[in-house]
């Protein structure tokens, strides 16, 4: 069912704990054939070039795109699995007051092991794949960067050209180049430990991280157009054009087929 | 050399003379280098035990009470396989090519940085100039993000970027 993603600010508690509970229930038990670390794999598997030397999810023009149908799917199982078909992924606006790190929403410990409360071992969370050795989720805000602030946000939004070749990290006039390194890859490492790593979904801040670059997006798509992905045609090698599907997501999941969230069951407010 | 090692040459280098060039003094294992059979066995890694030549730029040494290591390998063009271990596992590393934002506001520039499992969307910059001790700044940076815990057996898993 169609659901208006709000601010982390916006929620009422009892959104927040319905969202938190779906996360926890989804790592036990799973839902239209996938499973919380199902998620996890993903990140994992198309963060590297995969067999058809393709670079699905980053450092490439379908990162966007990529996480679009990436945090759908996920939310349309936390819909699923909970039975409630108002469960929606809410935005973090980084550079807002409210903090998503609190008692009754992700945990609020922030230095170190996220040993108790909310997503700690106890409550029901536990480290899938983690490169760092440890069952307990890891947070080391602000060890490593800053927030994004609003100044850098509108200066990332004003590149109008959405992506060009060399299609990779290096492109200087590219707007998906921005925001991925600039505000996404900043503010990972600003959140730290596990969301600092490969396997950056462990943390369920991911999420609502995502949700706002994928807002970002589609405020820049209202201004500069939907249809504005490139690459265009199927010639340019080693990624994905814009009527190419997307892996692991299935034929005619294109950035094509993303491009418009009216489709796609959700809006921001 | 294996099949993977090869693919990142192809990948990293800009040329394909370079990359045969490259490739051949690759697999040439038995250059000339100081003899470390006395170290430790648990100190010595694969390029020991082959005698590759000494890098000046190569490291052991505690960081905040934590043991790293750094060796470099064959010049820039094979640096996806320079190898860091934190305490005594092996953290695979990717070079890639990308902006970088300096901290002081000035323009952006182009550069290689490594990133690993662990510094996943934090590329550490490496070169042969300024930044020449990108390695060691690789490893304290690993360490702060470690804290307490040691690295996983993900770490130490490749991919390819
Ligand atoms: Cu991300």
């Amino acid at each position: 069912m169609a659901v208006v993603r709000k601010s982390i600010a916006a929620m009422t508690i009892a959104e927040k704990t319905a969202f938190i509970n779906a996360l926890r229930q989804f790592k036990t038990a799973s839902a239209n054939g996938r499973n919380y670390n199902w998620y996890i794999d993903q990140h994992i598997t198309y963060f590297a070039r995969t067999t058809d030397n393709i670079s699905h999810a980053h450092q490439a023009p379908s990162f966007l795109p990529w996480h679009r149908e990436y945090l759908r799917l996920l939310e349309l199982d936390l819909q699923t699995v909970s039975g409630n078909p108002n469960i929606f992924i809410p935005y973090w606006d980084w550079t807002g007051a409210v903090s998503p790190f609190t008692v009754d929403f992700l945990g609020s410990i922030t230095n170190g092991g996220v040993s108790s409360g909310n997503f700690s071992p106890r409550w029901g969370w536990s480290m899938y794949r983690s490169s760092i050795q440890t069952n307990t989720l890891q947070r080391r805000l602000g060890q490593n960067a800053s927030r994004p602030t609003v100044t850098t946000i509108n200066n990332v939004q004003s590149y109008t050209v959405y992506d060009q070749a060399p299609w990779n990290p290096s492109v200087v006039n590219s707007y998906r180049n921005r925001l991925e390194i600039e505000l996404h890859n900043r503010v990972h490492n600003y959140v730290g430990g596990h969301m600092a790593t490969r396997e950056a979904p462990n943390d369920p801040v991911f999420w609502l991280h995502h949700c706002n670059i994928d807002r970002l997006w589609w405020i820049w798509q209202s201004s500069r157009g939907v249809d504005t992905y490139e690459p265009r045609s199927g010639t340019t090698n080693g990624v994905i054009d814009n009527f190419e599907s997307m892996r692991p997501f299935g034929a005619g999941r294109t950035p094509s087929a993303v491009r418009d969230i009216s489709f796609l069951n959700y809006s921001y407010a | 050399m294996t099949d993977m090692k090869r693919r990142d040459v192809l990948r990293y280098s800009a040329a394909g003379a370079v990359t045969a060039a490259t490739a051949t003094l690759a697999g040439t294992e038995a250059l000339a280098g100081p003899d470390r059979s006395d170290m430790p066995a648990d100190r010595r890694t694969d390029r020991d035990k082959k005698a590759d030549p000494w890098d000046p730029r190569d490291f052991d040494e505690l960081y905040k009470g934590r043991r790293i290591r750094g060796r470099h390998l064959l010049g820039s063009l094979l640096r996806g396989q320079d190898e860091l271990f934190v305490g005594n596992r092996k953290l695979a590393l990717t070079t890639i090519s990308t902006l970088f934002f300096p901290a002081d506001g000035s323009a952006p520039y182009v550069a290689t940085g490594y990133i690993s499992a662990i510094n996943h969307y934090d590329p550490v910059e490496i070169d042969d100039n300024r930044r020449r001790d990108g390695l060691k700044r690789l490893g304290r940076k690993i360490v702060d993000i470690l804290g307490d815990c040691e690295l996983g057996e993900e770490s130490a898993r490749t991919h390819h970027h």
